[in-house]
C-alpha cells in the first residue's frame, strides 16, 4: 500500500517544495509511483482527509498557522519539517529580533494596524515532529533518502557531523584558509558543503550539530577577525531560533 | 436565476495563498473579490542592518521559484547604491543565469501548473500516466535549467555564487560546452510544447480587457536584467524613478495596496513584454509565436501562459548565444570587490512573473539601512481584481463550477508568486 | 594457458636461445626468427599468441615487423626488446600496438610474468568497472627492484614524461587552488605544481577515495550483491615522502590479512611518481616522524635540482615507463652534491619537531592515559572532523546502502569517517562509547602515536602537519600532543631523580625467617616450615612464591606450599637440585634464612569461587598446589564439586602421604591417586595421571581445572581436558621460569613480552595462546 503524502506551506518562499518537483526525472516518475500523493496545494487540487506522512515547509508567524498546523498534526500519522523554515524556523526569524509593531510599521508604514504576525517559530515549537529534512533549500537527494528509508521500514536518520566533514570530503580549501569566516563547524552537515564548494562559506541554515561547542567556534570566529557582535550577527540569519533557546 | 456562491479557499497551482471569492443573487453580482491572506513576510525589515554579503543571500529567500531574479534584483540595487561596477563577463553569466530561472519558471508553470485545466486534469501527477512523452519531456527541460544554474550558482533555488561585484566561482567551460549542445538538442522538445500547446488552443478561453502593460526596454535585445521601464501608454521612464510608476497607495477601509499608473491598473509578466519588447524576440522564438497565434498587442490574460512558451524558447536560444560567447572569450577569475560607498540605488529585472524592484540605502560601512522591494505579482494583484470584475458579469449564466473554474484559470494565467508578496492584499467590490 | 605460441625475434643467437629454452620450460611452444623478413615469412604462414621482437633486426627492423603483424595478425600480443631504448621507438611501438618495451638485459623470468600477465589481461587503457571474476587490467606488477638506479632528466625530459604517461592513464598532481595547494586532474604538464609545501589533502584519497560504490545490490525477497571494483589507471605525480610513507602504511592495512579488492586495484593501477620535498610547510615535523626522506615505495622518485631533476628509479615499472617516455643522462657529481645539499637544508629547515624519540611513544602514551591533559586540551575541539579528513593515515570508513526509489536495486557506499566525529562509537541502542570529547581526543593521538605501530609496524603519524594547519582551535597537532605529554614524562622522571618519589629501601634485602621444622618426603625432597623472626606473617595467596636467600651461596624462587589460612607460619616444599636448595636441605630447625616476597599472581581465588574443581597435581606440581588444596578445604563451602587427581612416578616418589590420605577419607571430596609404574605394595591405580581424567563425571560449563606439574604432562592433560569440554579460559596452568629477581626487572622469566614473576607463574590456557614461547 502506498503511503498517502501530503505537502502543505506555511510561510515560506516554496522553494522547498519546489524542488522537490525539480527533482532528477526518472526519480519524479519513481516517487510518483512509490508514494500517493494526495494533497499538494502548489501543484495539485485535491485534498483528503488523513494522510501518512504530511511534509510541512514553512514557520509559523500568524495565528491562524498555529491553528491550521494543529489540525494538520491531528490528521497525520507522521510528520516532517520540510526546510529550514519548518525546521529551525529559519530566515523568517530574523525579524523576531525586532518588536513586532516596529517591524509592521516599517514596511506598512501607518497601515500597519491591519497586519498581525507573531514571532517566526519553527514547526516544532507548535506540535510534535516525527523528522526534519533540513536546509535552505533542502536538499533533495536527502529528502528522497527519507522518503527511501520510511518505505523500507528504517528510522531515517541525519548526520550528525558538521558540514567540515563534507568539506573536506569534496577536496574544498577551509574557508578560513582563504580570508573568510564560516559556521560550519558547528552546523549540521548533509549538504555536501554546497556553499563552500561554490565558493562562498555556510551560513548555517541546517541548524547546529546535536551537541555543538559554541564557545569554541565563537572564540575561532573572534580569532579570525570578527567582533563580538559580527558573531552573533552571523548565527543570527538562520539560527536565531536555536540561538535564543540556548 | 440562482444564487452564486463561491468560496475557493487557497487556489491550487500557484504558489502562494490566495482566495477567490463571488458573490451573486439572481443575477446581480454582489462582489468579486481576489483575496491574497498570506502572512507578510517583513523582508524589508529583515533586511536592515545586514552586511552587503549578506543582503543578496537572504533577499533571495523572498521566493523559490524566482530566487535567481530576487538576487539579480537585489545585486544590481546593491551595486547601484555601493558605486560598483561589474564587467561584461559578469553581465554574460548573469544574463545566462537569469535564462535558466525563466527556462525553469515558465515550462513549470505553462506545463505543470496551467496546463492541467486545458488538458482536463486536476495537477500533472496524473499526467505522468496519461502524457507520459510530454511530461518526460518537460522534467527534462526543467532539469536542464537546473543544471545550468547548478554549473553557473552552484544551486538553482537560493543561487550561492552570486556576489556584488561578480561571481565567487566561475563555470567549467567543457561542462559549459556539454549544457549548449544539451540546449539545442532541447529546442526540439520546444517544438514539440509548441505543438501541443497549438493543439489545445481551443481550451484557451477568449476574454480580452485592454490595460496598461509595463516592462523593462533595452534598445539592444529583448530585456530581462537591463533597460528602463516602458509602458504601453507612456514615455519611458528610469528605474530609479520606479515610484512615479508604481504609485503604491492605499484604498481606505481596505487592506490595500495598489499600483496604478495611467489606467486604473496595469498588467506586468510574459504578456506585457512581448506586447512591448516582440520585435526582439530570436527568430524560433518569433516563430513560436506565430505557430501560437500570439499576435501583439494581446488583450487576453489567458494567453499569457502561451506568452511564456514563447520566451522559454527565446530564452533557450539566446543561452546558446550567450554560452558561445562565453566559450569564445574564456572566463577568468576577478578580484573581489574593495571600494564600496555610501548611497542608495535601484535594480530591476524582469522576473518570470514581472517586473521586479529592489531599492537600497546604504551606510558607508556596508551596512544595509533601508530596503524597498516592489514584486511582480504585487503589481498584477489589482489588475487580476479588475479583470475578475470584467469577467464574471459575461459569464454569470454558466454553471457554478464552470465560474469557479474560469476564475481559477484566470488567476492561475497570471502566474502569481503570492509568497513573494511583501504585502497583505485584500481588495473588496462593492 | 600454458599451450600458448610465442616467436622471438632476434638477431643475437645467445638471446634467442636463452629466451626459447626459458619459455619451452615454462610450457610454452617456442619458435624463433633470426630476421626480420623469416619472421614476416613465418607470421604469414601461422598464427602466434604472442611475439617477442627486437628493435635493432639486420633487413626489416622491429617496427616493420610490428606493422606488418599489426596489419595482418592485430591479435597477436607484440613485446618489444631493446639494448638501445628512445621516446621516438617507444611511442612507436605503442602506437603499433605494443603491449611493453622491455630493456636489455632483462630476466627471462621477467619477460615470463609478461606473456602470462599479458595472455592473462585485457587491454590495459581500457576503464575497467567490473564484477569480481574479471581479473583486473594492469600491464606489470609494480615490483621493487633491487638496484636503485639514479638519472637525471631536464625539464623537457619530465615534461615527455608527463605526456607519455597522460597518454594511457589520469595525470594526477598538486596544482594551486585559492591560495593552497591541493591534488587534481592535472591536463597539462604547466599546471602541475612541483614546489609545492604541503597539499590541503593528501594523494591518498586517490587510492582511498572519500567515497566508493562497493557493491551493486539487486533488493527483493532473492536479493544480489556484486562486487564492484573500479580500475581507471592513474599516476600522481608529485608525491612528498612523507605521503609515500602513508602509503606504506595504507598497503600494509589494505593488501595484507583480509586483502581488500577495492583497494588493491586502485593501487595496483596507480603509478607512484615521488617528489622530494625541499620547502617543508611551517607545521610539518617529517624528520622527527622518519618521513622526511624515502627509500622505498614509489615508482619514480624526482628531486628538484633547479631545472633539471634526479630521478631514482624504484621499480621494474617505474624504470619502463622512464625508458619508454623519455631520456635520461647520468648524474654528474655536482647533480650529486647538489642533491645532498638541498636535501639536509629541506631537512633542516622543518620548525617542528618532537621532544622525545618516536619509539619512546607508545611507553609515553600508555604511562600518561589518565593524564588530564586529554580533558584540557580538547575543551576547545569542535568535533569537527578536519583533523582526520586531511590526514593521509587516517582510513576509518562508514558503510551505508543507498537504494533506488524503485526499491529495487541499491548500492552498498563506503565513505570517510573516523573517531573524533561525535557519533563514530555509537550503538544501536544509543550507547555511545567515546560519547565525550576528551576520549576521542586522547584516542587519536594514542592512534598516531601508539596503536597503529603495534598493530602494523609503521609510525601512525607521518608528520606532513595537514591536521595542525586545518584545525581552526589549534589543537590537533600529534606533535604538540607528543611534545606535552613527553615534557611531563620528563617532570616525572626529574621529580624521580630528585628523589621525591619514595623507593623502595629493601627492594633487595632478604627478611629474615626462621626454620621451625623440616621433614622428608622422597628422596630428594623435604618441607620446611618458617616464621619471620619478627613475628609477621607472609601474607601470601596459594600460588605465589618466594625467593629464599642463602648469603654466600645465593636466592633462589620456591613456590609456597602451605595456604595462608594455615596459621602465621609458612611452608615451602622443596627438591634439591641446585645450590640453594642443596644448603637448604642441610639446614637444621633454628636456622635463619632470608626470605624477599610473596610474589607472582598465584591462583585465582575469586575466578574458582563457586565453580567445580578439578586440582591435578603431578609430581612436585603437587607443591605449590598443596596450598591451594589446603584453601579450598579450609574454604569448603565456597566451593563447588571438589576432585583431587594426584600422580607420582612410582609410590616410593609419593609424597605428603599422610596429608593424602587425610584427603581421600574426607566426604565431599573425590581423590584419585595414580602412580606411573606400580610395585607389590600398590594397590591404587597404575597409568599417567592423564588415566584418571576420561572417567571424571564433570558439568563442564561449571568446572576450572589446576593443573600443575612437569611441561610434559600438561599437553596431555590439556588435551584430555578440552575432550571434556572444558574451554581454554577454564584451565588454569603454573609455569616455572628462571625468576631471578622476583620483581620485574632482571628479565630471566620472560615468556614472549610478559614477565612470568609479575603477570604469573599462574595463567590460564586462554591467555598462554597469545604466547608463543609458552605452548
Amino acid at each position: 500500500m502506498k503511503p498517502k503524502v501530503a505537502f502543505f506551506d506555511f510561510t515560506c518562499c516554496e522553494g522547498c517544495q519546489l524542488d522537490t518537483l525539480n527533482i532528477e526525472g526518472q526519480d519524479l516518475v519513481d516517487l510518483v509511483s512509490a508514494i500517493d500523493i494526495v494533497e499538494f496545494r502548489e501543484v495539485h487540487t485535491g485534498k483528503a482527509d488523513h494522510y501518512d506522512i504530511a511534509f510541512v515547509e514553512g514557520s509559523i508567524t500568524r495565528e491562524s498557522g498555529i491553528e491550521r498546523v494543529k489540525d494538520i498534526r491531528a490528521r497525520s500519522d507522521m510528520l516532517i519539517a520540510l526546510g529550514a523554515c519548518a525546521h529551525i524556523g529559519g530566515i523568517n526569524c530574523l525579524k523576531n529580533h525586532l518588536e513586532m509593531d516596529e517591524a509592521l510599521e516599517i514596511v506598512y508604514g501607518e497601515d500597519a494596524k491591519y497586519y498581525d504576525t507573531i514571532p517566526a517559530r519553527p514547526v516544532s515549537a507548535v506540535v510534535p515532529v516525527d523528522f526534519a529534512v533540513p536546509g535552505c533549500p533542502i536538499n533533495t537527494a536527502e529528502l528522497l533518502r527519507v522518503v527511501k528509508d520510511i518505505l523500507l521500514g528504517k528510522t531515517p536518520s541525519l548526520p550528525n557531523y558538521p558540514v567540515c566533514v563534507e568539506c573536506k570530503m569534496a577536496g574544498n580549501v577551509c574557508v578560513f584558509e582563504r580570508g573568510g569566516t564560516c559556521l560550519g563547524p558547528v552546523i549540521r552537515g548533509g549538504c555536501n558543503a554546497v556553499c563552500v564548494t561554490a565558493g562562498r562559506h555556510c551560513w548555517g541554515c541546517r541548524g547546529l550539530v546535536d551537541d555543538p561547542n559554541l564557545d569554541s567556534q565563537k572564540d575561532v570566529l573572534k580569532e579570525y577577525g570578527l567582533t563580538v557582535d559580527q558573531v552573533v550577527e552571523k548565527f543570527k540569519i538562520y539560527n536565531t531560533y536555536s540561538e535564543v533557546a540556548q | 436565476m440562482s444564487s452564486i456562491d463561491i468560496k475557493v479557499h487557497h487556489v491550487t497551482r500557484v504558489e502562494g495563498h490566495g482566495n477567490i471569492v463571488v458573490n451573486a443573487t439572481d443575477g446581480v453580482l454582489e462582489e468579486v473579490r481576489w483575496e491574497v491572506p498570506e502572512s507578510p513576510r517583513l523582508f524589508e525589515a529583515m533586511l536592515r542592518g545586514r552586511h552587503y554579503s549578506d543582503v543578496q543571500h537572504i533577499a533571495s529567500r523572498i521566493c523559490g521559484i524566482c530566487s535567481i531574479a530576487h538576487s539579480t534584483a537585489s545585486l544590481h540595487a546593491s551595486e547601484a547604491a555601493l558605486g560598483v561596477k561589474v564587467s561584461e563577463q559578469t553581465r554574460r553569466l548573469r544574463k545566462l543565469l537569469f535564462n535558466a530561472e525563466v527556462l525553469e519558471s515558465h515550462v513549470l508553470h505553462a506545463c505543470c501548473l496551467a496546463a492541467p485545466d486545458f488538458l482536463g486534469a486536476p495537477s500533472v501527477i496524473p499526467l505522468v500516466n496519461t502524457h507520459k512523452d510530454v511530461v518526460v519531456k518537460v522534467m527534462s527541460l526543467k532539469r536542464l535549467a537546473y543544471k545550468l544554474a547548478d554549473l553557473l550558482a552552484g544551486r538553482k533555488t537560493h543561487p550561492i555564487s552570486c556576489i556584488v561585484g561578480g561571481f565567487s566561482m566561475l563555470p567549467d567551460l567543457e561542462k559549459l560546452e556539454m549544457i549548449r549542445d544539451a540546449l539545442i538538442a532541447s529546442l526540439a522538445d520546444y517544438e514539440a510544447l509548441v505543438d501541443l500547446f497549438k493543439s489545445l488552443a481551443g481550451e484557451i478561453p477568449s476574454f480580452e480587457r485592454e490595460t496598461e502593460y509595463i516592462a523593462l526596454k533595452d534598445p539592444n535585445e529583448y530585456a530581462f536584467i537591463s533597460g528602463d521601464i516602458a509602458s504601453s501608454d507612456t514615455a519611458t521612464v528610469p528605474i530609479d524613478q520606479y515610484r512615479s510608476v508604481t504609485n503604491e497607495f492605499c484604498v481606505p477601509h481596505s487592506t490595500a495596496k495598489y499600483t496604478k499608473n495611467v489606467r486604473d491598473a496595469y498588467q506586468v509578466g510574459a504578456l506585457a513584454r512581448f506586447n512591448i519588447n516582440h520585435e526582439q524576440l530570436h527568430p524560433k522564438a518569433k516563430d513560436a509565436a506565430v505557430e501560437l497565434g500570439l499576435k501583439a498587442p494581446c488583450y487576453n490574460p489567458y494567453m499569457i501562459t502561451i506568452a511564456q512558451v514563447v520566451e522559454a524558447v527565446h530564452a533557450t536560444e539566446d543561452s546558446i548565444l550567450l554560452i558561445d560567447k562565453l566559450l569564445e572569450t574564456g572566463v577568468t577569475k576577478e578580484p573581489e570587490t574593495a571600494e564600496i560607498q555610501a548611497g542608495c540605488g535601484v535594480g530591476a529585472v524582469e522576473a518570470p512573473r514581472g517586473i521586479l524592484f529592489h531599492d537600497y540605502t546604504y551606510g558607508g560601512d556596508g551596512i544595509l539601512t533601508e530596503a524597498n522591494c516592489v514584486i511582480p505579482t504585487n503589481q498584477n494583484h489589482n489588475n487580476i481584481q479588475h479583470d475578475m470584475e470584467a469577467l464574471v458579469p459575461t459569464i454569470l449564466d454558466r454553471p457554478q463550477e464552470e465560474i469557479r473554474l474560469m476564475l481559477e484559470m484566470l488567476v492561475r494565467a497570471y502566474d502569481p508568486c503570492i509568497s513573494c508578496s511583501t504585502h497583505m492584499l485584500q481588495v473588496r467590490f462593492k | 594457458m600454458r599451450e600458448h605460441s610465442v616467436l622471438i625475434v632476434d638477431d643475437e643467437p645467445i638471446v634467442r636461445e636463452s629466451i626459447r629454452d626459458w619459455l619451452t620450460e615454462a610450457g610454452y611452444q617456442v619458435t624463433t626468427a633470426e630476421t626480420g623478413e623469416e619472421a614476416l615469412e613465418l607470421v604469414s604462414a601461422r598464427d602466434f599468441s604472442v611475439l617477442v621482437v627486437d628493435l635493432r633486426l639486420p633487413g626489416s627492423t622491429g617496427i616493420a615487423v610490428l606493422e606488418a603483424v599489426k596489419a595482418e595478425r592485430p591479435w597477436i600480443r607484440t613485446i618489444v626488446i631493446t639494448a638501445y631504448p628512445s621516446a621516438e621507438t617507444a611511442q612507436e611501438a605503442k602506437r603499433l600496438g605494443a603491449v611493453d618495451y622491455l630493456l636489455k638485459p632483462f630476466a627471462p623470468d621477467d619477460l615470463e610474468r609478461l606473456i602470462n600477465n599479458t595472455l592473462a589481461s585485457i587491454p590495459p587503457e581500457a576503464t575497467v568497472i567490473g564484477k569480481a571474476e574479471a581479473p583486473v587490467a594492469v600491464a606489470a606488477p609494480a615490483e621493487a627492484i633491487e638496484v636503485k638506479e639514479t638519472f637525471v632528466v631536464d625539464r623537457e625530459g619530465l615534461r615527455r614524461l608527463f605526456d607519455g604517461l597522460a597518454s594511457s592513464m589520469e595525470t594526477i598532481g598538486a596544482v594551486e587552488r585559492q591560495g593552497r595547494f591541493v591534488f587534481d586532474r592535472v591536463k597539462q604538464f604547466d599546471d602541475l605544481r612541483l614546489d609545492h609545501d604541503v597539499t590541503v589533502q593528501s594523494p591518498t584519497r586517490y587510492l582511498f577515495p572519500a567515497r566508493e560504490t562497493m557493491l551493486t545490490m539487486e533488493l527483493g525477497a532473492t536479493p544480489k550483491t556484486t562486487p564492484t571494483i573500479e580500475a581507471t589507471p592513474q599516476v600522481l605525480f608529485g608525491v612528498h615522502p612523507y605521503d609515500l610513507h602513508a602509503i606504506e602504511l595504507l598497503d600494509e592495512v589494505f593488501m595484507t590479512k583480509h586483502a581488500d579488492p577495492n583497494y588493491i586495484s586502485r593501487r595496483q593501477n596507480t603509478v607512484l611518481v615521488g617528489l622530494d620535498c625541499l620547502k617543508p610547510a611551517p607545521k610539518a615535523f617529517a624528520p622527527s616522524m622518519g618521513t622526511d626522506r624515502s627509500d622505498t615505495g614509489f615508482d619514480l622518485l624526482l628531486t628538484d635540482l633547479g631545472g633539471r631533476f634526479m630521478v631514482r628509479v624504484g621499480s621494474q615499472r617505474g624504470a619502463d615507463l622512464l625508458a619508454q617516455h623519455t631520456t635520461t643522462t647520468a648524474p654528474t657529481d655536482q647533480d650529486i652534491a647538489m642533491q645532498h645539499s638541498l636535501l639536509d637544508e629541506a631537512r633542516a629547515a622543518y620548525g617542528v619537531s618532537l621532544q622525545a624519540p618516536r619509539e619512546r611513544l607508545p611507553k609515553l602514551l600508555d604511562d600518561h592515559y589518565d593524564d588530564e591533559y586529554w580533558e584540557e586540551r580538547s575543551e576547545t575541539c569542535l568535533s569537527c572532523g578536519s583533523c582526520i579528513m586531511v590526514c593521509p593515515t587516517c582510513f576509518c570508513f562508514d558503510v551505508v546502502d543507498e537504494v533506488a526509489l524503485d526499491l529495487k536495486t541499491g548500492e552498498r557506499i563506503r565513505k570517510w569517517d573516523g573517531c573524533m566525529l561525535t557519533d563514530f562509537a555509537v550503538v544501536a541502542g544509543g550507547e555511545n562509547f567515546r560519547h565525550d570529547k576528551a576520549s576521542r581526543f586522547r584516542h587519536r593521538i594514542f592512534r598516531k602515536g601508539k596503536y597503529v605501530l603495534e598493530r602494523y609496524g609503521m609510525v601512525g603519524c607521518v608528520g606532513c602537519g595537514r591536521c595542525a594547519t586545518a584545525c581552526l582551535p589549534d589543537i590537533a597537532s600529534p606533535a604538540e600532543a607528543f611534545n606535552a605529554i613527553a615534557e611531563k614524562a620528563k617532570i616525572e622522571t626529574a621529580r624521580r631523580l630528585i628523589g621525591v618519589a619514595a623507593p623502595e629501601q629493601d627492594l633487595y634485602t632478604p627478611k629474615p625467617a626462621q626454620l621451625l621444622r623440616v621433614e622428608e618426603l622422597a628422596a630428594n625432597e623435604k618441607v620446611f616450615e618458617f616464621a619471620f623472626e619478627d613475628g609477621s606473617t607472609l601474607g601470601h595467596g596459594p600460588g605465589q612464591f618466594v625467593e629464599v636467600s642463602i648469603p654466600g651461596i645465593g636466592e633462589a624462587p620456591i613456590s609456597i606450599s602451605s595456604s595462608p589460612t594455615r596459621g602465621d607460619t609458612f611452608q615451602l616444599a622443596v627438591r634439591n637440585v641446585g645450590n640453594v636448595t642443596r644448603a637448604m636441605h642441610n639446614l637444621e630447625a633454628g636456622a635463619v634464612v632470608g626470605i624477599r616476597g610473596p610474589f607472582g599472581n598465584g591462583f585465582p581465588i575469586d575466578e574458582l569461587e563457586w565453580k567445580d574443581l578439578v586440582l591435578v597435581g603431578g609430581g612436585i606440581g603437587l607443591f605449590p598446589l598443596r596450598s591451594l588444596i589446603q584453601y579450598v578445604l579450609d574454604r569448603r563451602d565456597r566451593f563447588g564439586e571438589v576432585t583431587i587427581l594426584c600422580g607420582s612416578r612410582s609410590p616410593a616418589d609419593r609424597m605428603f602421604e599422610a596429608e593424602l590420605a587425610e584427603w581421600s577419607k574426607l566426604d565431599g571430596i573425590q581423590f584419585l591417586e595414580t602412580v606411573d609404574r606400580g610395585d607389590e605394595s600398590w594397590n591404587g591405580h597404575v597409568g599417567v595421571i592423564t588415566t584418571l581424567i576420561p572417567g571424571l563425571e564433570l558439568s563442564p560449563a561449571k568446572t576450572t581445572s589446576v593443573v600443575v606439574g612437569p611441561p610434559i604432562m600438561y599437553r596431555f592433560v590439556i588435551g584430555e581436558l578440552k575432550k571434556k569440554g572444558l574451554a581454554d579460559e577454564q584451565i588454569v596452568l603454573s609455569l616455572e621460569r628462571r625468576m631471578k629477581c622476583g620483581v620485574g626487572k632482571c628479565g630471566h622469566c620472560q615468556i614472549n613480552g610478559v614477565y612470568v614473576c609479575q603477570e604469573g607463574p599462574v595463567f590460564t590456557l586462554a591467555e598462554l595462546r597469545n604466547l608463543r614461547e609458552a605452548v
